[in-house]
C-alpha cells in the first residue's frame, strides 16, 4: 500500500515537508510536531529520512492495547498543480493507520513500537498522533516541489494503481 | 550555572512575529524578556530595518565598539520559520569593530527558524561573561554554561557536534571559530557548518563578550493568519515565482557560474587587485566545480536548495563541505593567483573551520603576497604558492607565526608598510570578487554601501556583467540604478533594503510587486510597488543617520579603482577606467539624488517624505 517516503539521496534537507505538515495538521508552523521529519548532519550533510509505512509496517497497530490506532482507505487526490501528479498514471488508493483520539490513552506502547520515531505523545492534546495522508493530499509531497529534487514522494507498488473510475 | 527563566508579562503574538525579544546580559548573567515594538515593526518589517531601529534604540551613542556595552543583535524576518522559501535568513547586527559603523551581516541554514520556534523574534546580547561561556536556549529556558575547560579553542564543526551531543540533538548552533577567540577583526560567526554571517568581525565581538556559542532549540511555533489559505497561496508562490528557471540557475550550478562570466568582463580581482582577468580561472569554473559535486543542500525552508556540497583531496586527505560559493573563489582563488582548485577547496574549509571570512581572509593573503613580491616585506608566500596559502588561516586565527602580523588586517599592514595604496578595503572592509573597472556601476555600489566595501547593497554585475543589459564601461544610468530600481533589474540600495527586511536571499531574484504580494499576509493590504519602494528607502536613510550618529569615513573608493592611470593594461578590461572628474560628479549626484546634503547627511524634508521615526 502506497507511504510517504523521503529519498535520501535526493533529500536537500530543507524541511518544507516538515513545515507543510505542521501547518496543515497544527494550524502552525511547528515542525517539533510534524509526522515525518527529515534529518541531516550539517557538517557531513548525511540526511535520513523518517516516515510512516502505514500498513506495511503496523507495528504501532499491533502494539496498541486499546484498539485506538485503526487503518482508513484514503483516495488518493494528487490531481493537483504539482508535479507529482505526473508521477501517478491513475488513482491510487492508500491505507492510513489513524489515531482514535477518543480511544487512545497514551499508555506509550506504539511509542516504543515504531521502528521510525514516527508516532509520538502530543504536546498539548497528550494523545497519540501520527501521518494520515492529509486526506489524500499529502502535503509534504505538494511542497517537495523542485523539480530537481522531488526528494518527498508515494512509494507505491504497481499492483496498487488502479484506473481513475470514469464518472 | 545560571540559569534564567524567561517570560514576558506584556506578550502577545501576532502572526508571523512571536512578539518577544530576549535581552541576555553576560556581564550579569541574567535574562530579561521584553515585547517587541510593533511600532518599529509596522515601519520597519523585520531582518534589515528592525535591526536598525533596534541598534538605533540599543546602541549607546559614541560607544566603543569593543566595550561590554555594545551590543550583538540577532534578527529574524517576518517569514522565518514558515514555508516561504528563501526567508530563513539570520541578520547579525552591531556596531562594528573594524569599521565603526553599522554592519548587518546574514546568514542562511537553521539558526533563525528556530529562534522562532524558541519563541524569539530578536535577541540583544550585552556585556562580558568572566570567563568563556556558550548561551543554551530551550523554549523560555535559558543557561550560561561555562566553556572555559570544554568548548574554548573548538573548531566550529566541534562546538557544533558538542552542542549537539551535549545540550540537544536537534539544537542550532552559532558560535564562533579559535579565530574569533583571538578577536581576529574578521572573524566570522558560523551556524549549520558552512554558513557563515561572514563581514565585519561580528565573530570578534562575540569572543569579546566571551561567548563561544550561542545553541537554541525550540519547539513552539510561528502563525500566518488561516493556515489552509497561506498553503494554497504558498504552493502558488513557488511554482510562479521561486521554482522558475531565472531561480533554478543557483540549484542547478550554484554561483561559480559567475567565474567565467565575471572573468571574461576583466572585473576578475587578480593577484591583489593589480590585473582584472586570470589566465588560470578555467581551473575554478562552473564546470569545474561540478565535476567534483556530490549533493545539493538547501537552507531551511527554502525549496531552491543552492548550496553546493564538493569533494576534493588536499595531501591525501578528502577535503568536503558546501561551497566554496563565488566570492570565496574570487578571492582565495585569482586574487592570491591560485588556480589549484584542491588547494582552494582547502583554504575554504580552513576558513570554515577557524571561523575566518573568506572574502577578508582572500585579501589580506593576497596582499601578503602581494608585499613579499615587491619586496615591501617578506611575508613568505608568493602568487600561486598553495602549499603556504592553505596554511595562513590557521596561523592567522591563533596569530601564529607570520599569522600574528596579518591579523592586523589589510589596512593596519598597508599603514605599517608605507603602502595606503594597495590597501583594498573600504571603510575598512575589504572588498568582493567584482573589480570596478570591469564594472563601473560597482564602484558606487561600494563607495556607498552602508556597511563598507560589499556587493550585496546594489548588485550592478547582474546588468552589467550577467545578462549584459546594460553597457559595464560607462557610469552613465550607474548612480540611479544603484539607489533605486529601474529596468531591467538593477538591484538596487533601496530594494535591496526592503528584501533583506524580509530576509529574501539573492537567489529568489524577487521583484517589488512580489514581495508586495508576500507582505500582504503581514499587512492585509496590498502595498503598491512605490509603498514597498519607500520602506526600503526609509530603512537606508536610517542606516545612514546611524553611521553620522556614530561617525562615518568618507565615501570613497581606493584610487585605483577610478583613476585614469591605473586603468588595467591587459585583459578584457584593459584601458576602460572611470576617471576621476566621473568619479567626483558620481559621488556628488548620489548625494543629491538621495536628498542628501553636500555631506551626506539626509535633509528634513527627506526624512519627514519617508517616516523615518528618528533624527540625529
Amino acid at each position: 500500500m502506497p507511504h510517504v517516503m523521503i529519498s535520501r539521496k535526493k533529500c536537500t534537507a530543507c524541511h518544507m515537508c516538515e513545515l507543510a505538515c505542521s501547518l496543515y495538521h497544527e494550524g502552525a508552523f511547528r515542525p517539533s510536531v510534524a509526522r515525518l521529519r527529515s534529518e541531516c548532519n550539517p557538517t557531513t550533510t548525511d540526511i535520513k529520512g523518517f516516515t510512516c509505512l502505514q500498513t506495511a509496517c503496523a507495528k504501532c497497530q499491533e502494539a496498541c492495547p486499546n484498539g485506538a490506532i485503526t487503518t482508513r482507505a484514503v483516495p488518493l487526490k494528487l490531481d493537483g498543480a504539482f508535479d507529482s501528479a505526473a508521477r501517478f498514471e491513475g488513482l491510487a488508493e492508500g491505507q492510513a493507520l489513524i489515531v482514535d483520539e477518543e480511544k487512545c490513552t497514551n499508555c506509550g506502547d506504539c511509542y516504543d513500537a515504531c521502528p521510525y520515531g514516527v508516532i509520538h505523545e502530543h504536546p498539548e492534546r497528550k494523545v497519540a498522533f501520527k501521518c494520515d495522508l492529509c486526506d489524500g493530499t499529502p502535503q509534504c509531497i505538494v511542497f517537495c516541489q523542485n523539480p530537481h529534487v522531488l526528494a518527498v514522494d508515494l512509494k507505491i507498488d504497481k499492483a496498487d494503481v488502479r484506473p481513475v473510475p470514469a464518472e | 550555572m545560571a540559569v534564567g527563566a524567561a517570560s514576558n508579562p506584556e506578550g502577545g503574538r501576532v502572526d508571523f512575529y512571536t512578539g518577544n525579544v530576549l535581552r541576555i546580559d553576560m556581564t550579569a548573567q541574567s535574562v530579561a524578556v521584553e515585547p517587541l515594538n510593533m511600532d518599529w515593526a509596522a515601519l520597519y518589517v523585520g531582518g534589515k530595518g528592525l535591526l536598525f531601529r533596534y541598534m538605533w534604540e540599543y546602541v549607546p551613542v559614541g560607544v566603543d565598539p569593543w566595550s561590554p556595552e555594545n551590543p550583538l543583535f540577532l534578527m529574524t524576518g517576518p517569514f522565518a520559520g514558515t514555508n516561504l522559501s528563501t526567508t530563513s535568513r539570520l541578520v547579525v547586527g552591531a556596531k562594528s569593530p573594524v569599521t565603526g559603523i553599522l554592519n548587518d551581516s546574514y546568514v542562511g541554514g537553521s539558526f533563525a527558524p528556530e529562534m522562532k520556534f524558541a519563541g524569539y523574534d530578536a535577541i540583544i546580547i550585552v556585556g562580558k561573561a568572566a570567563k568563556p561561556t556558550v548561551v543554551t536556549i530551550r523554549n523560555e529556558v535559558v543557561e550560561f554554561v561555562p566553556a572555559e575547560s570544554t568548548y574554548w579553542g573548538m573548531k566550529t564543526s566541534e562546538i557544533e557536534q558538542a552542542m549537539r551531543d551535549d545540550f540537544d540533538p536537534e539544537a542550532k548552533t552559532l558560535s564562533i571559530g579559535p579565530a574569533g577567540e583571538t578577536l581576529n577583526p574578521w572573524a566570522c560567526l558560523s551556524t549549520d557548518q558552512y554558513h557563515k554571517a561572514g563581514r565585519g568581525g561580528h565573530g570578534a565581538l562575540m569572543g569579546s563578550k566571551n561567548i563561544k556559542a550561542i545553541a537554541v532549540r525550540g519547539t513552539g511555533s510561528v502563525t500566518v493568519g488561516d493556515p489552509r489559505a497561506f498553503l494554497a497561496d504558498m504552493e502558488r508562490v513557488h511554482r510562479e515565482f521561486v521554482l522558475t528557471d531565472d531561480n533554478l540557475w543557483a540549484h542547478e550550478e550554484g554561483t561559480p557560474i559567475l567565474v567565467d562570466l565575471v572573468n571574461g568582463a576583466g572585473a576578475m580581482p587578480t593577484r591583489n587587485w593589480s590585473e582584472g582577468y586570470f589566465e588560470g580561472a578555467k581551473n575554478l569554473n562552473s564546470e569545474s566545480f561540478q565535476k567534483i559535486r556530490v549533493k545539493k543542500r538547501a537552507c531551511y525552508q527554502c525549496a531552491i536548495g543552492c548550496r553546493n556540497v564538493h569533494a576534493a583531496t588536499w595531501h591525501g586527505v578528502k577535503v568536503m563541505g558546501e561551497g566554496p560559493e563565488y566570492e570565496t573563489i574570487a578571492l582565495g582563488g585569482p586574487n592570491c593567483g591560485i588556480d589549484d582548485i584542491d588547494a582552494l577547496m582547502k583554504f575554504n574549509e580552513e576558513c570554515d573551520q577557524w571561523g575566518l571570512d573568506t572574502i577578508s581572509s582572500g585579501t589580506v593573503i593576497g596582499l601578503a603576497m602581494d608585499m613579499t613580491e615587491k619586496g615591501l616585506h617578506d611575508f613568505g608566500v608568493r602568487f600561486g604558492e598553495g602549499e603556504t596559502y592553505v596554511q595562513l588561516p590557521g596561523l592567522i586565527a591563533r596569530r601564529e607565526g607570520v599569522g600574528a602580523e596579518l591579523a592586523l588586517g589589510v589596512r593596519k599592514l598597508c599603514e605599517k608598510y608605507g603602502a595606503p595604496e594597495l590597501s583594498m578595503e573600504v571603510k575598512n572592509l575589504e572588498m568582493p570578487g567584482y573589480d570596478p573597472r570591469g564594472a563601473f556601476g560597482m564602484s558606487i555600489s561600494y563607495a556607498t554601501s552602508d556597511r563598507g566595501g560589499c556587493h550585496m547593497r546594489t548588485y550592478s554585475v547582474a546588468d552589467e556583467i550577467l545578462s549584459g543589459a546594460v553597457p559595464a564601461a560607462t557610469m552613465e544610468g550607474k548612480v540611479e540604478g544603484a539607489i533605486s530600481n529601474r529596468p531591467p533589474d538593477f538591484i538596487s540600495q533601496n530594494f535591496s533594503s526592503i528584501k533583506f527586511c524580509g530576509i529574501w536571499c539573492d537567489f529568489w531574484a524577487v521583484n517589488p510587486t512580489q514581495v508586495s504580494q508576500m507582505l500582504t499576509h503581514l499587512y492585509h493590504r496590498a502595498l503598491s510597488d512605490d509603498e514597498i519602494m519607500l520602506i526600503g528607502e526609509r530603512v537606508w536613510n536610517l542606516g545612514r543617520l546611524f553611521n553620522l550618529r556614530e561617525g562615518v569615513e568618507a565615501d570613497t573608493l581606493p584610487t585605483k579603482l577610478y583613476s585614469e592611470e591605473s586603468a588595467h593594461t591587459s585583459g578584457p578590461s584593459a584601458g576602460q577606467a572611470i576617471g576621476e572628474a566621473t568619479w567626483t560628479e558620481s559621488l556628488r549626484r548620489y548625494y543629491e539624488l538621495r536628498g542628501w546634503d553636500a555631506d551626506g547627511v539626509p535633509t528634513e524634508a527627506k526624512l519627514h517624505e519617508l517616516g523615518v521615526d528618528v533624527r540625529l
